[in-house]
């Protein structure tokens, strides 16, 4: 052998390493006396009498008072679809947009982009906080504290999968003579079908437990009911709402299980 | 931009495209030279092969005359069509009338063989129409022939993901079709695909070539296939052309002095 011509390494090898090094010191300052959070495990040895209680009175759930719990019952349901709808479909052309290969505009993609990232930063509970001084007290703001959350989720995550995607097919709609955006209906759409699909039924799932907490600042739903009861302290009623959640996720996790059997 | 020399009006309709390039040059960001002063003419309604080594810049000739690739400098038309420089909706309807065909067929997998083949309607069809998918039955009737011409209509509502290799090659070649294309590129078409699959899709792109009249650019590495589908052959070394002349009579002596190497074994289908 002679001359072997081995080309130029090229740069940026040491990022491993420096990522490395990034994970440990967040580590050690998160753990750290001085800059750490703090908590100890004191609190609970001191309080866990109260909380025996607690659990007792929830383990005898009210169950009189289910007749009460049917209507924000189906509000939080209804929330939860018209916010999984709306959110959804608003979501699937901005998470194109978001793209590089359905939207290879940087300067359009950039902007989509940065706006989601400013929509997902901000916690739903603050939204529907805010929105309920803006709207008023019911289920509107909570909707729309919803639509906010998923279409952060949706566009981050279903973007992400067009990312992923083989991006030979798309070229084949330019060499066709397509548009943008009739190579992203015609070619990117059936391709980002089932990531959306499960986007979609992922978000409804967390957008029914969301929407009791959103009650919570006024925001419509079971919240509102949960509110109520604990500041009666009737945990046995409290009991019975988480129980009934537990039972309509468990029934959704099922549904949608259904659904993505059929389409995906 | 310097005043176009068109030499050829645009070509009327139906008509098959010819190619004229002159001193075209591409360069990559990157620095790299694909294509270096190169001038060609291709004849309306030729079966043109065009062999290299890997890296010769096969696949960026091919891209040029449709400008998925941009021309750096030179003079590129197509069927009278000025494409360097073009853009939007005039390059559009351009491209939606040059078929393509890739070495790994680029069809959406998950959607039926019929919405594939429908893609060739892109730039034909009202934006509309093809925003809700609603297609003319004309339209319909397009692909469907062209299924029929490659053989595989009874496949036209099967999942693309369930096609075999020739199939799907089959596929594209019939997406290509359902354009009423008048110039069809193909980029190493038969590259992942088996030897007797390789001759019937190679024969289907020279049907297209003898019943349709539609002018075919080929990139094939297999010097054997080169020899027996094409009328003109064109070797590329290094972003330029080291040979242009009749298929037929190139023998390997040509090949080698194209290759710069001996031929062996991996260069032909047929061992
Ligand atoms: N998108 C690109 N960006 C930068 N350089 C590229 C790009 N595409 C190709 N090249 C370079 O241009 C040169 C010609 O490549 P090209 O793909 O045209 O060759 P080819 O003859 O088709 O090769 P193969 O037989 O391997 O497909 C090569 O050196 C390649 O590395
Ligand atoms: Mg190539």
């Amino acid at each position: 052998m002679t001359d072997l011509q081995i080309p130029a390494k090229p740069r940026g090898r040491w990022k491993p390493y420096a990522a490395t090094l990034v994970i440990v010191a967040i580590t050690a300052v998160t753990l750290s006396p001085q800059w750490g959070i703090a908590f100890g495990f004191d609190a609970i040895s001191r309080n866990w009498q109260n909380g025996v209680g607690k659990i007792l009175e929830m383990l005898s759930p009210d169950f009189s008072f289910f007749p009460r719990t049917v209507a924000p019952l189906l509000e939080t349901l209804q929330m939860a679809v018209i916010a999984t709808l709306v959110g959804s479909l608003l979501g699937l052309p901005l998470s194109m947009w978001a793209a590089r290969p359905t939207n290879p505009n940087s300067v359009t993609r950039t902007l989509v982009r940065t706006a989601l990232n400013i929509v997902r930063s901000v916690p739903d509970l603050l939204y529907a906080a805010v929105l309920v001084a803006m709207v008023g007290v019911g289920a509107l703001p909570g909707i729309l504290a919803l639509v906010m959350f998923n279409l952060g989720t949706i566009v981050k995550l279903v973007s992400e999968s067009i990312e992923a995607n083989d991006t030979g097919l798309l070229e084949a709609g330019s060499a066709a003579g397509g548009t943008r955006a009739q190579i992203n209906r015609a070619l990117a759409l059936p391709e980002v079908a089932p990531a959306f699909i499960n986007q979609t039924l992922y978000v409804f799932e967390l957008n029914v437990r969301a929407s009791t907490v959103l009650g919570l600042v006024g925001a419509g739903g079971l919240g509102l009911l949960i509110d109520a009861v604990r500041t009666f302290y009737r945990y046995d009623q409290l009991s019975l709402i988480i129980l009934e959640i537990l039972i309509l996720v468990l029934l959704l996790d099922k549904f949608s299980d259904v659904i993505r059997r059929r389409l995906v | 931009m310097a005043p176009a020399t068109t030499a050829v009006p645009p070509a009327p309709p139906g008509t098959p495209f010819a190619i004229r390039m002159r001193e075209v040059t591409v360069r990559y960001p990157n620095g790299v030279v694909a294509l270096d002063r190169i001038s060609l003419d291709i004849e309306a309604g030729e079966m043109v092969s065009v062999v290299g080594l890997s890296g010769s810049g096969k696949s960026s000739l091919i891209r040029t005359i449709n400008a998925l690739v941009p021309v750096t400098s030179g003079e590129l038309e197509v069927g009278g069509h000025r494409i360097d420089g073009a853009r939007g909706r005039e390059l559009r309807a351009v491209r939606g009338q040059i078929g393509m065909i890739f070495q790994g067929f680029n069809l959406a997998k998950r959607t039926t063989v019929l919405n594939n083949v429908l893609v060739g309607r892109l730039s034909h069809a009202p934006w509309w129409r093809t925003m809700l998918g609603a297609y003319t039955a004309a339209d319909r009737r397009l692909a469907f022939e062209a299924l029929d011409r490659v053989e595989i209509l009874p496949k036209a509502y099967q999942r693309a993901a369930d096609l075999s290799g020739g199939q799907a090659q089959r596929v594209a070649i019939a997406r290509a079709l359902t354009q009423e294309p008048r110039l069809v590129l193909a980029d190493e078409p038969v590259a992942s695909l088996d030897p007797p699959t390789a001759h019937a899709v190679m024969g289907d792109l020279r049907r297209i070539n003898q019943d349709l009249g539609i002018t075919v650019l080929t990139n094939l590495h297999l010097l054997d296939l080169a020899r027996r589908y094409g009328t003109r052959l064109i070797g590329l070394r290094a972003g330029r052309i080291v040979y242009d002349g009749d298929a037929a009579s190139a023998d390997d002596a040509v090949f080698e002095e194209i290759y710069g190497r001996s031929i062996g074994a991996q260069d032909v289908l047929e061992k």
